[in-house]
C-alpha cells in the first residue's frame, strides 16, 4: 500500500443513497435551519421531468422558493449574478442543485453572493478566500460522473474576460448529496457511457498520480468495481435501476476520490480540448485515459496492475502474471470504449479524429493540437501526473488520441 | 495540581538557516539563469509584464521574492514579502516541508502532491515557475541530486549544460544582475 509521509483527506457531505432517497430532502434541509430553498437546474433536466420527480417526492413538505430552469451548459458568471438576484428576491434561505456539473457549479457560485452578501463574484476567486460556513446546499446529480455533489471546487466562466475562473474552498462543499436511481434513469446512452467514462477516469488517476493515499485509494478501488460492473449494462439496459444506482455511487466514490488525490494528464489535456474545441469533458476523458495509463505506465506499472483486481475480478487478477496486469487493464479501457460504441450505435467516440460536428466537420480539428497542447501545459493537473509533460509530449499523445492508435513507448520520454 | 513550566517550542534556527540560505541561492540563480538558459527566459517572457512571485515557508518564512523589472529583466528582490505586490506565492505549509524540498528528498511535484504546498494565485503562472524551478535545479545540482528533485531529468547536450551552470553559478554568487 502506499503511505505518503503526508497527506490530507476530506469528505464531509452526507451522502443519501437509494431509490427514494429525494423524499429526505425537506427533512435535511429543516436540519439544517432552512424552508425555502432556490431550486438551481437547466432546461435538459427540467424538460426530462426530473424537476416534477422532485417535487412530487417532497410533496407539501417543502416550499420551493423558485425555479431557476435556464444555468447554461457551462456555468458563467452572468447567470450566477442573475441568479443571486433572484435568491434574494424570492427570499429563498438554501441552494437545491439539480443536474450536472455546470448546474452545481452555479449553484456553489450563487452560494458564495448571497451568503457573502457580495455582487462580485470575482474577489472569492481562488483558494482560501471563503472564511465561513455557506447557505445549506443539497446537491442532487443527474449525471453520474462529474462527483461535483462532494467536491469543494466550482469551476465558473467568465465570457467578457475568456477564461475559467476557478473557485476552492471546504466551504463549498455540499452539505448533502442525494444519490437517487430516478435522476437518471431517462439519460441518453452517449451521456450515460461519456459521463460513466468521466467517473472511471476521476478513478482510475486518483489511483495512479502522484497524490494517492490509503483513503482515496479505498473510493478509487470502490468506484472501478461499480463502474466495471454496471456502465455497459446501463448504456444497454437504461431502466435498470439498481444499476443506475450504482452508477451514481461510483461517480460520488469516484468524486471523493479524484477531490482527496487529484488527477493527471488525462484532465489536464481533457480541460485543454474542452476549451478549445469546445468537446463534452466526458468524451475527452473516455479517448485518453487509456493513454494516461501507457504514458505512465513505466513510472506506475505496479500499482495500475492493482487495477486489474476491481476491473476484472479476483480470478482473471490471479490468473494474470504481475507484469501482464497493466496491459490487461489498458486492454479492458479500450475494449471498454468499444463496447460502448458499438452499443450506442456508433455516437460513443473511440478517438478525436472521429467526431464530428454538425456540419460534418472534425470537432477537434487536428491543425489545433498544436493549441490544445499549449493549453494543456498550464493545467495544475500535470503537477499530479508522475511522468513529466512538455509541449512534445503532449502533442505526441494528442496526435496519437486523435488517430486512435496505442502510444509507441518507444517515443515515450522516461525520467 | 502541580504546574508545569511551559517550554516554548524551539526555532529550529539551523533547518531555517539553512532553508533561508538555499531560497536566497536558488533566487539569484533564477535571477542569472533568465539571461543564461534560453527556456527560462521564455518562460519569463511569456508571463505578464511586471510578474512576481514568492516561494515562503510557513509561518514567518523564509523566503524568496522573484519579479520581472519594467523593462522585463528578471531580478532576485529579496526575502521580504510583506507589503509586496505578488502575482503568484507558492508557500510550503512549514519548515520540514521546505527541508524536505530543499535537501532534495521531495521535488516540487511530490510536496504539491502530498499537500505540502499552498499556490495562491494563478495555476498556469504556477506551472510556468515550477517548469522553471526544475531548470534552475537541473543546473545547480549534481545529476544524482537533481534526479531525485525533478521528475524527469533533461537530456541536455553536455558542454552547453557545463557553460550554462558555470554562468549561472557565477552569477548566483556574484549577484550579477
Amino acid at each position: 500500500m502506499c503511505l505518503p509521509g503526508y497527506y490530507e483527506y476530506s469528505c464531509r457531505v452526507k451522502i443519501v443513497a437509494g431509490h427514494d432517497a429525494l423524499e429526505r430532502i425537506p427533512d435535511l434541509l429543516r436540519r439544517l435551519g432552512a424552508r425555502r430553498p432556490l431550486l438551481v437546474t437547466d432546461r435538459g433536466v427540467a424538460g426530462a421531468g426530473l424537476v416534477g420527480i422532485l417535487r412530487e417526492a417532497m410533496g407539501e413538505r417543502l416550499e420551493i422558493g423558485a425555479v431557476a430552469d435556464d444555468v447554461p451548459p457551462d456555468s458563467d458568471l452572468e447567470a450566477v449574478n442573475r441568479l443571486a438576484v433572484l435568491y434574494r428576491e424570492s427570499g429563498c434561505d438554501a441552494l437545491i442543485a439539480l443536474g450536472g456539473g455546470s448546474v452545481m457549479d452555479t449553484a456553489k457560485g450563487i452560494n458564495i453572493l448571497v451568503s457573502e452578501r457580495g455582487d462580485d463574484l470575482l474577489k472569492f476567486s481562488g483558494a482560501g478566500t471563503l472564511k465561513r460556513p455557506l447557505k445549506p446546499l443539497i446537491a442532487v446529480p443527474t449525471t453520474a460522473g462529474t462527483g461535483s455533489e462532494v467536491t469543494l471546487v466550482a469551476v465558473i466562466k467568465d465570457r467578457q474576460r475568456r477564461l475559467k475562473m476557478a473557485f476552492v474552498s471546504y466551504f463549498l462543499l455540499p452539505d448533502a448529496a442525494i444519490l437517487d436511481s430516478r435522476m437518471t434513469l431517462s439519460l441518453p446512452a452517449p451521456i450515460t457511457a461519456a459521463t460513466g467514462m468521466d467517473a472511471l477516469s476521476h478513478a482510475v488517476e486518483a489511483y495512479y498520480c502522484l497524490g494517492k493515499n490509503p483513503l482515496s485509494d479505498v473510493t478509487a478501488l470502490a468506484a472501478i468495481r461499480l463502474i466495471g460492473g454496471n456502465l455497459l449494462n446501463v448504456v444497454h439496459n437504461p431502466s435498470d435501476r439498481e444499476g443506475r444506482l450504482a452508477m451514481a455511487n461510483a461517480a460520488a466514490l469516484a468524486g471523493m476520490a479524484f477531490s482527496n488525490s487529484m488527477v493527471g494528464m488525462v484532465h489536464a489535456l481533457g480541460h485543454a480540448v474542452g476549451s478549445v474545441c469546445g468537446l463534452p469533458h466526458g468524451v475527452c476523458m473516455a479517448i485518453l485515459l487509456p493513454y494516461g495509463l501507457e504514458y505512465n505506465r513505466h513510472k506506475r506499472e505496479a500499482v495500475m496492475g492493482e487495477l486489474l483486481f476491481p476491473i476484472g475480478g479476483p480470478e482473471i487478477y490471479g490468473k494474470t502474471a504481475p507484469e501482464d496486469r497493466t496491459g490487461r487493464v489498458i486492454a479492458y479501457i479500450r475494449q471498454l470504449n468499444e463496447d460502448l460504441h458499438a452499443a450506442t450505435g456508433g455516437r460513443h467516440a473511440r478517438f478525436f479524429g472521429e467526431i464530428r460536428d454538425r456540419e460534418g466537420n472534425h470537432a477537434a480539428p487536428r491543425r489545433r493540437l498544436p493549441e490544445i497542447a499549449r493549453t494543456a501545459l498550464g493545467d495544475g493537473a500535470i503537477f499530479y501526473n508522475p511522468e513529466d509533460l512538455d509541449y512534445d509530449d503532449l502533442l505526441m499523445v494528442l496526435e496519437a488520441a486523435w488517430e486512435g492508435m496505442p502510444l509507441d513507448s518507444g517515443r515515450i520520454r522516461k525520467g | 495540581m502541580e504546574s508545569f513550566r511551559e517550554i516554548p517550542a524551539g526555532g529550529k534556527p539551523v533547518k531555517r538557516a539553512y532553508v533561508a540560505l538555499m531560497l536566497w541561492f536558488v533566487g539569484r540563480a533564477i535571477q542569472a539563469a533568465a539571461r543564461v538558459d534560453e527556456a527560462v527566459g521564455e518562460e519569463f517572457a511569456a508571463l505578464p509584464e511586471g510578474f512576481a512571485f514568492s516561494l515562503e515557508v510557513l509561518p514567518g518564512g523564509p523566503a524568496m521574492i522573484v519579479g520581472k523589472d519594467e523593462d522585463g529583466r528578471v531580478r532576485y528582490r529579496g526575502w521580504r514579502p510583506a507589503g509586496r505586490r505578488l502575482d503568484l506565492r507558492m508557500k510550503i505549509k512549514n519548515l520540514e516541508g521546505a527541508l524536505l524540498m530543499f535537501t532534495f528528498q521531495e521535488s516540487t511535484a511530490t510536496a504539491t502532491a502530498r499537500d505540502r504546498l499552498i499556490v495562491d494565485g494563478e495555476v498556469p503562472a504556477a506551472r510556468a515557475v515550477v517548469r522553471i524551478l526544475d531548470r534552475v535545479e537541473v543546473y545547480l545540482l549534481p545529476k544524482i541530486v537533481a534526479k531525485l528533485a525533478v521528475k524527469r531529468y533533461p537530456d541536455w547536450p553536455w558542454q552547453e549544460k557545463i557553460a550554462n551552470r558555470l554562468r549561472i553559478y557565477a552569477g548566483a554568487i556574484l549577484g550579477f544582475p
